[in-house]
């Protein structure tokens, strides 16, 4: 499953690369390799102010009541001096640390308003950097762990560099419109190979065949993995029972023994057997005897095991599970014809889904609504895309709903085991209806002979009843 | 069914579509529609495909009866007769939980071939007696992109039955084997002079005594008549009173008094079994729930196992009924060995012995201590402690009283914790062997 693996994860990289490079050369221009910089550094010494004015605050408040008076500036000052005189503050236009409240108000005051300037000056660059520095992440992560949520992960991050621009866009009408992928003249083409080619288009088919090929990637990992895992875990367990065994052979003959931090973390963790065995051999109550069960167990599971390898060719096979490892040309064949019937079935009902032409012939609409501007809001998509969506939906379930009615689940007891069930049940009703019998007529019998007292320790009379027999 | 991945779509559509509908953006819209149809076109094509029910599993067993401890391979075949591929398929067969996965996997992923067939295997270190099943067998179907599933529980499921651990037999024989004697070590066989081919000794003539048996070369040796003594070795038989009541089932897991009292059966009758001694048991609570009678059988201490695995702590003791029925069915006379907590009220315990004493048999009461068995004082905190102490005094004294009332019958009460519980039944064993108590 390897070369799969390989050229699924060379296609992933591929399409991701795309995809970046796309997202680049659409905000060309406005990656501004200091806003990073400029924008964190803004951040803290926005906090540094804010604590900076909270803290002096604090300090004259708590003072003023003690004292009864204001403190007087050289306090403050003092405070200032040796507290704070460590911020940094030297942006803003203070060149020292602050002798007097009066100062601490004006500086903030004053300084607010340009640290906001600048902030929202960088806060969209930076966004754009930081969603970008994620989605490499996510997308190397998403190579190498082979899960899913990194994929999707690094799919969002950077279509969210596009979202962010759009945003921008809304919220501060008067900056310099980014040029975010957009269709020809802000419209769908209603030619189907207009479409295919427009720029927008292809950006999007790129990012959807990122996460296409990406799942298929972990899909070619996990079909095969198990199976590989399965046999390294075999190994790793075999191994481990014999090395134990072995220890526990030359530790029985009085042969010293040497351990590695290595092979004590691979032995004990090799596998739960093993780890529970070795657990119980060292915190088991009765200590001998529960070390000597530990150590039979180990030694009888290696003979189980031996001997199963011995009787049994297959036996290594089946505990590997070998033979169902697919084959390798299957999955690259599958894989390619699966993903064009995806891609083919994908932009075709997109483009009809997006593009209202289509659905205002087959229902032929009137001019009214036909030439109207709500047709060429993007919302419209909804209109057409609900319904046929969950139509999708629905035949999924219908086909699914009829083909569980095959399902014939075989009956857990035989008639024969049912009658034997039936007839244990009977033969213990009659058991115990015979008890409660029994039972009733000898407590009968003891009351009779007054053998039941209401009151005493009921051991001290029937020990008195038994000496006066 | 939609995955979690499948939410993440979902989720990711969704957020494009909005996007482009607040930013009048149709690239991000027309993202967001791929997503979606991206997610539900091949929905239809796959729950086509996805019929489960063209997939078997079939599990083999090597063995459906085993000892607690023992180990278990258990063998998974998933067919699919169905003309499909099934690209991804998860299958997870349950086991018990309270066995250890010792080696390999009970789980698999792959993708199956019409006609064609996975077999997986893994080994299960069985533990606890009684009885089990494994399975049933999960089946979950994805689609290659992992963002729909659909799951099906095959419920065929295999029964084992868990015999109660046989590690106590194992020791006792490694011990016996270290000390080179044998497997009858310790056994003392119950010899009675009077019958027989052995010889045993010489004692003076007494009138009566037949004349064959006068040693005449001693006689002459000594001056006096002497006879020759003969002995014959002679079996016993012991009927083993399992108590199940609910009271027995206290004690840390695997520890029981009920756990205990099973070993300390299973100890008897192969003891019994080596020594052509007779050995029965009863399992009782509220009514008998199995009584194999003393017998010399082959498949007897199979039998013995089989129904002491399947015994649960339910229900009280009634010891009256259990006597009545053992001693209906026991012609012979018995030495018969209780294993119970004595929990129950006096005067029925007391009917019952009567019972066995006036039947001519001779009894014995190995009875585990309740607090013996529970946590040990020391993890308690200060006012727990005074109370459990306080209760354990209460017991023990009542414990007293039950020994007192219970030696006017010649009835030996041994108050027996974890660990001399084993110890107590093979003495009490062996004491009956040499006092040669109910021979037959």
């Amino acid at each position: 499953m390897k070369p799969v693996t390989v050229i699924l994860q060379i296609l992933s990289t591929i399409t991701f690369v795309l995809m970046c490079w796309y997202a680049y050369t659409s905000l060309s221009g406005y990656w501004d390799w200091n806003a990073p910089y400029v924008f964190i550094v803004t951040v803290f010494r926005l906090i540094s102010l804010i604590l900076f004015f909270i803290g002096t605050m604090v300090l004259a408040g708590l003072i003023a009541p003690i004292a009864g008076i204001a403190p007087g500036e050289a306090l403050v000052g003092l405070y200032n001096t040796q507290l704070l005189r460590m911020w940094y503050m030297q942006p803003y236009g203070v060149s020292g640390p602050f002798t007097s409240i009066g100062q601490v108000f004006s500086s903030v005051t004053r300084n607010f308003g340009d640290i906001f300037i600048i902030l929202s000056q960088y806060i969209f660059t930076f966004l754009y950097f930081l969603a970008a520095a994620l989605g490499i992440v996510f997308f190397l992560q998403s190579l190498f762990r082979m899960e899913h949520k990194f994929v999707g992960g690094a799919l969002i991050s950077i279509q969210m560099i596009f979202v962010i621009a759009a945003a921008r866009a809304l919220i501060f009408p008067d900056l310099p419109v980014i040029p975010i992928p957009e269709f020809t003249g802000g419209e769908i083409p209603i030619n189907f190979v207009d479409f295919l080619v427009e720029r927008a288009q292809i950006i999007a088919l790129v990012s959807f065949a990122y996460l296409e090929t990406s799942y298929q990637m972990i899909y070619s990992y996990s079909v095969g993995k198990p199976v590989e895992e399965r046999e390294e875990t075999l190994k790793r367990q075999l191994l481990a029972l014999r090395q134990a065994t072995r220890k526990r052979d030359a530790i029985e003959k009085g042969e010293k023994i040497s351990t590695t931090a290595m092979s004590r973390s691979s032995g004990a963790t090799a596998f739960s057997f093993l780890r529970e065995a070795i657990e119980r051999r060292l915190f088991g109550g009765g200590e001998a005897i529960e070390s000597m069960d530990a150590i039979a167990d180990v030694r009888r599971l290696q003979i189980f095991v031996d001997e199963l390898l011995a009787s049994d060719p297959d036996a290594r096979d089946q505990l590997t599970a070998k033979a169902a490892a697919p084959s390798s040309a299957y999955i690259l064949s599958s894989t390619i014809i699966g993903s064009a019937i995806r891609f083919i079935g994908v932009m075709t009902i997109a483009f009809l889904f997006i593009n209202p032409v289509f659905f205002v012939a087959i229902f032929n609409l009137p001019p009214g609504i036909a030439n109207s501007v709500e047709l060429e809001q993007p919302e419209l998509v909804v209109f057409f895309m609900l319904p046929i969506l969950l139509a999708f939906v629905l035949v999924a379930m219908i086909i699914g709903w009829a083909s569980s009615r095959e399902v014939e689940e075989k009956p857990v007891l035989t008639k024969e085991e049912k009658e034997a069930e039936k007839a244990r049940k009977a033969e213990l009703k009659r058991r115990r209806a015979a008890a409660r019998k029994a039972r009733k007529e000898r407590e009968k019998a003891r009351k009779r002979a007054k053998m039941v007292s209401d009151s005493g320790d009921e051991w001290d009379k029937a020990l008195e009843e038994t000496y006066k027999m | 069914m939609l995955t979690h991945r499948g939410f993440v779509v979902v989720f990711a559509g969704v957020l494009f579509l909005t996007s482009g509908f607040s930013f009048f953006n149709f690239y991000l819209t027309l993202l967001g529609v791929y997503l979606l149809v991206g997610l539900v076109v091949t929905l239809p094509l796959f729950a086509m495909t996805a019929n489960l029910s063209g997939i078997e599993v079939d599990r083999q067993i090597d063995k459906v009866k085993v000892f607690s401890g023992d180990f278990l391979r258990v063998k998974v075949t998933i067919k699919n007769t169905s003309r499909r591929h099934f690209d991804f398929i998860e299958v997870h067969d349950q086991y018990p939980e309270l066995w250890i996965l010792a080696i390999g996997a009970n789980f698999i992923a792959s993708r199956i071939e019409p006609g064609g067939s996975i077999t997986f295997s893994y080994i299960l270190q069985v533990r606890m007696r009684g009885k089990y099943y494994l399975g049933p067998t999960e089946v979950i179907m994805r689609d290659r992109l992992g963002l729909h599933y659909y799951k099906r529980v095959l419920k065929e499921q295999t029964e084992v039955l868990v015999y109660p651990t046989w590690k106590d037999v194992r020791r006792l024989e490694a011990l016996g084997k270290q000390r080179q004697l044998g497997l009858m070590f310790g056994a003392h066989r119950t010899k009675v002079i009077g019958m027989g081919t052995d010889f045993a000794g010489f004692r003076e003539y007494q009138p009566g005594d037949p004349f064959r048996n006068i040693d005449w070369k001693t006689s002459a040796k000594r001056g006096d008549l002497v006879v020759k003594q003969y002995e014959m070795e002679k079996n016993i038989q012991i009927i083993c009173m399992v108590d199940t009541s609910g009271s027995m089932g206290n004690g840390y897991p695997e520890n029981t008094k009920l756990e205990y009292a099973i070993r300390a059966a299973v100890l008897l009758t192969h003891m019994g079994i080596e020594r052509k001694d007779l050995v029965g048991t009863c399992v009782f609570s509220d009514i008998v729930h199995a009584f194999v009678p003393p017998s010399l059988k082959p498949n007897h201490m199979y039998d013995v196992l089989e129904a002491l695995a399947i015994a649960e702590p339910v229900g009280w003791s009634d010891y009256e009924s259990a006597i009545s029925y053992v001693t209906s069915q026991t012609k012979k006379r018995t030495y018969i060995i209780w294993l119970t907590d004595l929990e129950e009220s006096p005067a029925p315990l007391l009917n019952a012995m009567k019972k066995v004493v006036a039947n001519g048999h001779r009894a014995t009461i190995i009875s585990p201590f309740g607090p013996w068995f529970e946590a040990p004082v020391g993890q308690f905190g200060p006012v727990e402690k005074v109370l459990s102490e306080a209760v354990s005094e209460e017991l023990w004294e009542r414990r007293q009283k039950i020994t007192r009332a219970l030696a006017r019958f010649g009835i030996n009460v041994v108050n027996v914790g974890p660990e001399d519980f084993l110890p107590s039944i093979i003495r009490q064993y062996e004491m009956a062997k040499q006092r040669g108590v109910a021979m037959f």
